[in-house]
């Protein structure tokens, strides 16, 4: 119907060139400049394909990036394991307080993220909280959350944790949770309705938070600039350098793209193991 | 309420988690009353930094510009958001799909790839310098795809004909809209907006890029780094979570007593 397509776009229409206005032209414009070469903190024009000759050639961006899709992996599978009974919880038994259970997962936010890390790492660090509680037993420092990849994970968990447990709760908003009293009457064990019904019922919702986590973690930086070891740089890192000290913009440009083009795939693994999206939870039922 | 097993481990996950989240705001809060936060044991309390940031109109201006970002993108977010979800959800036109993916493609982009490619394209091809606008514009693009996923999740189940049914009777669109869909999206649009307050008000690397000299609260927070976090910081970000939690408290009290309602189905 003509009518409905003039109402679709009135409502669509102004965040659709929001977003390709302010979202879509520059990361456009990154994969342009990735073709340029930086002088003296200036861009100029001329095409070549240096910056991914050094990308390719120089091994320590392949072992950054290697080491970022490591950490990012599990960062993912913790988060998605601590998520899912805390978001259940809330989405099951939260009741019309759902909201403030949710929202105290999310208000950390608001201390930001250089606060926070440092905090963890004075918490964790060698005069951290917990190891000097240890000592004052008599007891080893744990060195192993001391400066050192492990570390950076757990920072890495802490900043984004909450945003796998709002991809699930979204989920289970619109699951039945009757499916799993008819499964009780049939005599399956809690677990057993947890695998055959809820998990597969919500893979998209999982699915989405395994994202949302995944993302931020192979960008960061913070976590691992503050908590991580010397041998703890990640490939933000060295992204942030190429806009901050170095300002080799180019450089940055096509490690970006390089950047992107990894998300995107990884985007589309997460995409297949959902398998057919009609039987997996996913709610925006469009086209047609 | 079952109270077998798997409740009782679901929220001890739930209490872990919330300690977890909260023992470095604690942390925070217990170190901006010391004297030294560097070495902040044994306790020597003082509430001088909780007078200090008032001497400095630094901090006041980064709270105030952390605050505009904040509440411009959740306004932003949130308008954009819902509409697109009503449009998507309401009109199944062609294409709807495609723009459904549109608004969820923000979540797949890294912060910094959105922080630094709006700062490159700013600056080298129009020529405009960062300042707060361009903040939040940048930020705005982000949170409104997360406000689009908190929209469409809470909308999905909305039966989209009920405000049919109201103008066969004879309702004006009007009138639908401020009787029928108005209480039933609201709770979508509250949300959306916390969600893209939460995201833009203390966002360091989406903001960073573009702010100019735009002093805010994690760009002081990075300045300060060189000398050690500045312990106005923390006292400042210890009210800032009593003011979160005087919220959450007063929210809890208003639906206890039943003058706001957020659900749908309870």
């Amino acid at each position: 119907m003509k009518n409905n397509r003039f109402f679709f776009w009135s409502l669509a229409g102004p965040g659709s060139v929001f977003l390709v206005l302010f979202l879509i032209l520059p990361l456009i414009s990154i994969i342009v400049f990735s073709f340029w070469r930086t002088e003296s903190y200036q861009l100029y024009a001329d095409w070549n394909l240096d910056n991914y000759r050094v990308l390719a050639t120089n091994a320590s961006y392949a072992t950054f990036l290697i080491r970022s899709l490591v950490m990012a992996t599990v960062v993912s599978a913790v988060s998605l394991v601590f998520a899912w009974p805390a978001a259940f919880f809330i989405t099951r038994y939260g009741g019309q307080f759902k909201i403030i259970l949710l929202l105290l997962t999310s208000t950390p936010f608001l201390t930001g993220e250089i606060l926070r890390v440092t905090a963890m790492q004075q918490i964790l660090g060698p005069i951290g909280l917990i190891n000097m509680a240890l000592g004052s037993f008599g007891f080893d420092p744990i060195a192993f959350i001391m400066y050192t990849n492990t570390s950076t994970a757990i920072g890495l968990v802490y900043l984004w944790l909450p945003f796998m447990v709002l991809a699930i709760h979204l989920s289970l908003l619109n699951f039945d949770f009757e499916l799993l009293q008819v499964a009780k009457v049939n005599g399956a064990r809690p677990l057993r309705a947890f695998w055959e019904i809820t998990w597969p019922l919500n893979r998209a919702g999982s699915a989405i938070g395994v994202v949302l986590v995944f993302i931020p973690t192979l960008a960061s930086s913070i976590p691992s600039k503050f908590m991580g070891g010397p041998n703890g740089s990640l490939f933000g890192n060295i992204l942030a350098n190429q806009f901050g000290s170095t300002g080799t913009w180019a450089l940055g440009s096509a490690m970006g793209v390089v950047l992107f083009l990894v998300s995107m795939l990884v985007l589309f693994l997460v995409w297949k193991s959902i398998g057919d999206p009609k039987r997996s939870g996913i709610t925006i039922k469009g086209g047609g | 309420m079952p109270k077998n097993l798997s409740f009782y481990m679901q929220i001890i996950v739930l209490l872990a988690l919330y300690a977890f989240l909260y023992l470095p705001i604690l942390y925070i809060v217990y170190a901006s009353v010391q004297v030294d936060a560097i070495w902040p044991f044994p306790p020597d309390f003082t509430g001088e930094h909780f007078v200090s940031i008032w001497r400095n109109s630094d901090y006041i201006a980064g709270f105030k510009n952390s605050l505009i970002i904040g509440v411009g993108t959740g306004i932003i977010s949130s308008l954009l958001a819902t509409m697109a979800a009503i449009g998507i959800l309401k009109y199944r036109v062609r294409g709807s799909k495609f723009i459904a993916g549109l608004f969820l493609s923000p979540l797949f982009i890294a912060h910094i790839l959105i922080g630094i490619s709006s700062l490159m394209f700013n600056k080298t091809l129009l020529g405009l310098p960062g300042n707060i606008f361009s903040a939040i514009i940048a930020n705005a693009t982000y949170a409104t795809a997360f406000a689009f996923l908190v929209v469409i999740a809470q909308l999905a189940r909305y039966d989209w004909r009920l405000d049919e049914a109201a103008m066969v009777f004879g309702a004006t669109p009007g009138q639908t809209f401020r009787e029928i869909t108005l209480p039933l999206v609201w709770p979508a649009i509250f949300g959306a907006f916390i969600v893209s307050f939460l995201l833009a008000f203390n966002n360091l690397e989406i903001s960073f890029y573009n702010l100019g000299a735009t002093p805010t609260l994690p760009t002081l927070a990075w300045g300060s780094l060189r000398n050690g976090i500045s312990q106005e910081l923390y006292a400042l970000a210890a009210l800032i979570n009593a003011a979160v939690f005087a919220f959450l408290g007063s929210l809890y009290v208003l639906l206890r007593l039943g003058v706001i309602r957020l659900s749908f189905k309870d």
